[in-house]
């Protein structure tokens, strides 16, 4: 019977292409599970920094890079981008001692940073990618997750400090 | 923190990629760390405690040059076997979209997985082609490595994707002990060169002019010159009276590369451009050659703005000369340039590069849902 033939056809390819969908949705649960915990990383590191600057601050006296830190430490989500953006200038103004360890754990935090937002952005590219796949949008597969957004700052990097005359272990 | 890393090229012939590996995979033991490589190797091959073999490799023309690689059913069985066993924190691949142990290694492991990219890859149509298809598997990896910035720019133009820029390490302490070639540097003072004397921006047009000026003048002076060449041609352009006082020992090994930079007085890097890090610097720093080398952006950020090493304006031949003379007329001077590059060289050094690929893995453990953060793995 040749018509049995169409039937089998038909069952095989739906048999693929629910598989293909069951692999679609563990991908875009996976991609924005990991864009989540990136941004707790970078949320944590962003704090650390912010912490260390604040030491920083207070040994140096510099009331203008105190501000910014505990600006950054309190910012609102809204307004946290610009935060670090005015502490990241402060700090890049900021001459640093090779031999004070609270500047080289300036130094290795923001360094951190560096490190957790490059990732972040790495994986919210990726979920928005797969949101934006057409199964993904037809099928509403994202609709469970909130869409995740890059972290909009200007590169956080500070200049490595020459090796001090007994260097402190790194983080 | 237990490491599971994946070399894709056998470790029967020696390769940067591999040399890489093994420095790493050694610094991260020395910092108390578990490492186990996969590399495509022998069963029987004579091999370092740390390396599990993957079963023998067969030689793929790939990328314009011959490796020796393992991929199959084979290798995908043996990749899976050691993920299971391995427990690891982070896995480490390198070269993973090469056909290879690394890319069987992504496509099998799931949660912190860290790739180095060592080569800027020049396949890059063929794999723009591939995109589609390698875009679940780049997916998988969680943070890149790129070993050079142009490694970097390949990275983020062609494959998508951010890369921390970590250079090679230098093994400082096989520098530092290695012992200089019998009868050198003497006493009426030597320079050194390494690199490819023919290329024309590795600058030893410079030097040469340099060093026959200076060599009429002090008659015990002599260059040593190592890299690969044709010997005739180094000294068709040499006055034929001073060709007993300059010494061409060709292409050299690792261990005598540190045996030659051990050899001379003043290391001399004339290059005109090009280089983007100066990783012969480093190790002529960790030998603990004084350095006269020209002030390209990269020669300068390794020397510490002059400080590890003496200057001279890019391609300034007058300059260049002068320089040379004053350092070998100062011993004291050249004490100091090369105690400080022994300072400075410290931050180039396997151990400090190790740690900073340590902060990768921690960056990428965070970033992977399903692991616990605790503190065994700061």
């Amino acid at each position: 019977m040749p018509g049995m033939w169409w039937v089998v056809g038909v069952v095989v390819l739906a048999a693929i292409f629910s598989a293909y969908l069951g692999w679609t949705a563990q991908r875009v649960e996976r991609l924005h599970a990991r864009a989540r915990s990136a941004e707790r990383a970078l949320d944590a590191h962003l704090l650390r920094r912010a912490a260390a600057a604040a030491v920083v601050a207070e040994q140096a006296e510099s009331v203008e890079l105190y501000a910014a830190a505990r600006l950054a430490l309190d910012a609102d989500p809204g307004e946290r981008e610009t935060a670090e953006n005015d502490l990241t200038r402060q700090l890049q103004k900021v001459v640093l001692d090779p031999a004070d360890p609270a500047a080289r754990t300036l130094v290795a935090t923001s360094r951190r940073v560096v490190l957790a937002r490059q990732v972040h952005t790495d994986q919210v590219r990726d979920a928005q990618n797969a949101r934006r796949r057409v199964v993904v949008r037809l099928l509403r597969l994202a609709r469970r997750y909130p869409r995740p957004e890059y972290f909009d700052i200007v590169e956080p990097v500070l200049p490595e400090l020459p090796p001090a005359p007994l260097p402190a272990q790194a983080v | 923190m237990r490491i599971g890393i994946v070399s894709p090229y056998s470790f029967d012939v020696p390769g940067g990629v591999q040399n890489h590996i093994m420095d790493l995979a050694e610094a991260l033991l020395g910092l108390g760390h578990v490492v186990s490589v996969l590399a495509p190797a022998d069963d029987d091959a004579e091999l370092p405690d740390y390396l599990v073999p993957a079963g023998r490799a067969v030689a793929l023309p790939y990328n314009g040059s011959v490796a020796r690689i393992a991929f199959g059913p084979v290798s995908t069985a043996r990749v899976r076997r050691w993920l299971k066993h391995g427990e690891f924190d982070v896995l480490h691949v390198h070269e993973p979209f090469s056909p290879s142990l690394s890319f069987l290694a992504v496509v099998s492991a799931r949660g912190p997985v860290v790739a180095t990219f060592h080569t800027a890859m020049t396949r890059s149509r063929a794999l723009s082609g591939l995109q589609p298809f390698l875009q679940p598997v780049a997916e998988k990896i969680t943070a890149r490595i790129a070993v050079s910035e142009l490694a970097r720019k390949v990275q983020v133009e062609h494959l998508g994707g951010g890369a921390v820029e970590i250079p090679n390490g230098v093994a400082v302490a096989k520098f530092a002990s290695a012992s200089p070639l019998p009868g050198w540097p003497g006493q009426g003072g030597t320079l050194g060169f390494l690199g490819r004397f023919t290329e024309p921006r590795k600058g030893f047009p410079l030097l040469r002019t340099a060093y026959v000026s200076l060599a009429r003048e002090r008659p015990g002076l002599r260059l040593l010159v190592a890299g690969p060449g044709d010997r005739d041609e180094l000294y068709d352009d040499i006055p034929a009276d001073l060709h007993d006082r300059v010494e061409f020992l060709g292409l050299v090994s690792e261990a005598d590369k540190a045996r030659m930079l051990r050899s001379v007085d003043v290391y001399v890097a004339p290059n005109t451009g090009g280089e983007s890090f100066g990783m012969i610097l480093t190790e002529a720093m960790a030998a603990g050659a004084t350095i006269a080398a020209s002030d390209l952006d990269a020669f300068r950020r390794v020397l510490d703005g002059g400080r590890a090493g003496a200057l001279f304006p890019n391609g300034d031949q007058a300059a260049l000369t002068r320089l040379l003379g004053d350092l070998l007329d100062d011993p004291a001077r050249r004490a100091a340039l090369s105690s400080c590059a022994r300072q400075v060289v410290g931050t180039f050094d396997w151990p400090s590069v190790a740690n900073r690929v340590l902060e990768v893995y921690a960056t990428a453990i965070e970033a992977t849902d399903g692991r616990v953060f605790d503190d065994e793995w700061s």
